[in-house]
């Protein structure tokens, strides 16, 4: 794969693309019937808890040179991430994808909507090297389905997007169902993504309820991750929909040593809870999950990381992701440094160009006659 | 190889099963579905003692959310781990790479006997 | 005709005399749930091989752990095991989530005194843990004050189901009384006060069983975020029954958005994983099995936490740890830690007892 000179060297699976003005940007895009309540309440979801951290949430040199919020301006995040690093393809990820978790769901619907066509006109159309997520809320399955295939066809659409914290049950339970089934269908990736957690609808982040400091909340993101690959797997979604991907965003990867070795220990004696299952559920997880490398894990030897890996066979697992604009974002160079060659290669760049299909860089692509 | 004697047909038939000693070593007799099988009572997993434990039909391989009861008194679960065997195959039913080490076992009679190696290796 | 009028009652409870009346009617796969559990415990979900592991039970169905002289039969006898730290039931473990503290409050105490009187009598390889309900800290505390100098009387015992996280300071008497009392603060898990997850409930219970460890990140989280090791320099906490190797990533993490955030904790002196490393054990059950034998025991080495883990075999449920079987994992060095010295030197421990 890496041996084409076309082929992208560096992709970004998780960049946040912000409004500029938040109450403006999205009502060209919104019905007139939601107008007043976007302006005074937003997404609705409210303060998260524990959420004041002091850092601004941004990384402070991200400001753009009119001074508008970091992210907000699809050229100058080009020069100031993309071009500054080499960064082939940019996977955008949100706003708004923590709609889910609002009370009202069809205000929750007509947001959703309102952001796909406003990535599309924002977005997509100002550079080739844009790829979004379709935002959903998928506390109306149903109509979540429907938005997935009416922004599918939309060739800078590569996945679909959900909170990692889901607002009924864990996400291989079966209302989930037609979401993946149209998924499957265009072959669009599910991706999950923390931030919402314990707002609007949703449980405490915790089984023993809030926490205290943002800090707090920040090291346990991986919780939800171990449950909807434990509840995606046990349920059977990956025999349902073979062809079906999902993508952990922001959630960590080393935890995945620890869940994979104690589902399959489970698996061998309660069987026959889950007889749909044909393979060992970490067949499952190498065949159909993938995680993203921010904020990449820094062990005291930094081999560890990959070692760890490399031990549970996850090398085509792992994607690079920054997180830009926010404050634990990942510089590149620094994360290739962390992995040997040849998995280097595979988590910069080459098993996102699988997943999503970006196979050439946006210069190659160009170049080649049509 | 050797036979040894080890249960009667009537005995078996009642209960279902037997445990028996030999050389040292535990092995369960079972009758299943109108034959006589003899596993080593150690489980592949942990060493738990297998052939106590609860014998069983189970939920087939099927379609998801989908539930087919087969193999009725046909299945052994492991009393501690819960690892379910065949007792016709000594198949891990999760993995049939892993199976219980069986012997044969031959029926004279009223007599039923299982035959082994005269010389036991070192047991595992 | 009648002139009484009519009379209607709209609310009568009839129901079946036994469950195995339903059988006829209901789908053969489902029947041993039907018989073993009817509409759901409401507790967690129903396994198909129940909590005890079948060899533990007598014929008339109670558990060899159940009483002492089986117990050291079954258990203590048949695996030459020096020192057995007795934790009580999962749901004298739960007590604290009962919803009335002072009942609670009683029965932890009577079950203290229950333990010392017809077990801890028994045999000086029994030691015990003080059951507390921590939905009254200070009942709590007082509890351990009580207890807390019986000789063997080894820890305090809470679960790992909590209506709040344990580094809050709702619970700091109880961290008080126990370092006063030179003890550390075991969490167990089994019950639930809500869903397991962030999410909500799984459906079954191998989904359920996966994600154990799920409370346990976050209490040992808060704890170490709260400065509860710092206000309690020489309280130890233990995490038993949760699996280990998911203490590397709670480590790693931690860590690094230390560094960045160190502000909104200042209270902190050193990197969190130290704290967890210096104040946390991890018990062995139920054990990960990694693909290749020695990966477990590598991931560990890694964080450095060979002092932290303990053996435990978690007698008599179904998911038993074979002391013989899973000592294996560790190389020489690291597994004499494992299986003894760690917890000797814990729980102040000498050497084995010649019975």
């Amino acid at each position: 794969m890496t041996a084409s000179s076309s082929a992208p060297k560096l992709i970004d699976t998780d960049i946040h693309p912000t409004f500029a003005n938040r109450t403006k940007d999205l009502l060209p895009f919104l019905p007139k019937v939601w107008h007043q309540q976007w302006i005074e309440s937003g997404t609705g979801t409210g303060m998260k808890p524990g959420k004041y951290d002091g850092t601004f949430g941004r990384k402070m040199d991200a400001f753009t040179d009119e001074g508008g919020p970091p992210a907000s301006d699809p050229a100058f995040l080009i020069k100031d991430h993309m071009d500054r690093y080499g960064v082939d393809y940019g996977i955008l990820v949100g706003p708004n994808f923590g709609i889910s978790l609002t009370y009202d769901p069809d205000y929750a619907n007509a947001v959703a909507s309102a952001t796909n066509d406003y990535l599309v006109e924002v977005w997509l159309k100002a550079s080739p090297r844009f790829r979004a997520s379709i935002v959903i809320n998928n506390s109306d399955p149903i109509a979540a389905a429907k938005e997935i295939d009416r922004m599918a066809k939309h060739p800078g659409m590569i996945q679909v997007i959900m909170p990692a914290t889901s607002p009924m049950r864990p996400y291989g339970q079966r209302m989930y169902h037609p979401i993946y089934e149209v998924c499957e269908h265009y072959g669009l990736p599910v991706a999950i993504h923390p931030g919402v957690e314990g707002v609007g609808t949703a449980l405490p982040p915790t089984p023993a309820g809030h926490t205290t400091r943002f800090f707090e909340i920040h090291n346990l993101f991986c919780l939800n991750f171990l449950t909807h690959i434990n509840s995606l797997v046990t349920e059977g979604v990956f025999e349902k929909f073979p062809k079906l991907k999902f993508v952990g965003i922001e959630g960590g990867i080393s935890w995945l040593a620890h869940l994979m070795w104690r589902m399959d220990k489970n698996y061998k004696g309660l069987r026959d809870q889950v007889p749909w299952l044909k393979r060992l559920p970490s067949e499952y997880i190498r065949e159909h999950v993938y995680l993203t490398t921010q904020p990449v894990e820094e062990s005291d030897d930094p081999r560890h990381l990959a070692e760890l890996i490399q031990n549970i066979r996850a090398e085509d697992m792992i994607m690079f992701s920054s997180d830009y604009p926010h404050w634990d974002f990942d510089n590149p160079e620094a994360v290739r440094a962390l992995f040997p060659r040849g998995l280097r290669e595979k988590i910069m760049a080459d098993n996102a160009a699988k997943l999503y299909g970006l196979t050439e860089t946006v210069t190659a692509a160009t170049t080649t006659s049509a | 190889m050797e036979r040894i004697a080890v249960a009667k047909v009537g005995e078996i038939a009642e209960k279902g099963r037997k445990i028996i000693t030999i050389n040292g070593m535990e092995i369960g007799i079972f009758l299943v579905n109108g034959k006589y099988y003899a596993w080593r009572n150690i489980c592949p997993h942990a060493f738990a003692p297998v052939c106590v434990g609860r014998i069983s039909g189970t939920r087939l391989p099927s379609r998801v959310y989908e539930y087919i009861y087969g193999k009725d008194q046909q299945i052994i679960r492991c009393p501690w781990h819960g690892w379910e065997f065949d007792l016709e195959t000594g198949e891990h039913l999760a993995d049939s790479g892993v199976r219980l080490r069986g012997y044969p076992v031959e029926v004279d009679g009223e007599d039923i006997y299982v035959v082994i190696k005269q010389a036991v290796a070192n047991q595992s | 005709m009648s002139d009484k009028p009519l009379l209607i009652d709209t609310d009568v409870h009839n129901s079946f005399a036994h469950r195995r009346d339903l059988l006829p009617y209901l789908p053969r796969v489902w029947h041993q749930q039907w018989l073993e559990d009817g509409v759901g415990s409401g507790l967690k979900p129903w396994s198909p091989i129940g909590v005890t592991k079948k060899d533990s039970l007598s014929p008339n169905g109670g558990s060899f752990a159940n009483d002492p002289h089986t117990l050291l039969e079954d258990l203590v006898e048949r695996y030459e095991i020096d020192y057995a730290i007795l934790t009580g039931s999962v749901s004298m473990i739960g007590i604290s989530i009962h919803f009335d503290a002072d009942y609670a409050n009683a029965v932890a105490s009577a079950w203290n005194d229950y333990l010392i009187d017809k077990w801890l009598s028994v045999s000086p390889k029994f030691k015990g843990s003080i059951i507390i309900n921590n939905n009254d800290p200070m009942a709590a505390a007082r509890e351990i004050d009580r207890l807390g100098s019986h000789p063997g009387m080894v820890q305090v015992m809470m679960p790992s189901a909590s209506r709040t996280l344990y580094g809050q300071r709702f619970f700091h008497p109880i961290y008080e009384a126990a370092e006063r009392n030179g003890l550390p603060v075991a969490v167990h898990p089994g019950l639930d006060f809500g869903p397991p997850t962030p999410s909500g409930f799984p459906s079954r219970y191998i989904e359920f069983h996966n994600i154990l460890p799920i409370n346990f990140m976050a209490h040992i989280n808060s704890l170490v975020c709260e400065g509860v090791f710092e206000k309690f320099p020489n309280l130890k906490f233990i995490a038993v029954e949760g699996g280990i190797s998911w203490v590397a990533h709670l480590m790693w993490r931690m860590d690094k958005n230390y560094k960045a955030l160190r502000d909104q904790v200042p209270w902190l002196k050193k990197l969190p994983s130290e704290y967890i490393r210096e104040h946390v054990k991890i018990t062995t059950q139920p054990i990960e099995e990694p693909e290749k034998p020695g990966q477990l025991a590598e991931l560990l080495q890694m964080i450095r936490a060979e002092e932290m883990i303990m053996f435990a075999t978690d007698y008599p449920h179904w998911d038993f740890d074979n002391p013989k079987a899973v000592l294996n994992e560790f190389p020489r060095g690291m597994r004499e830690l494992v299986s003894g010295l760690n917890a000797a030197r814990l729980y102040g421990l000498e050497a084995p007892v010649i019975s």
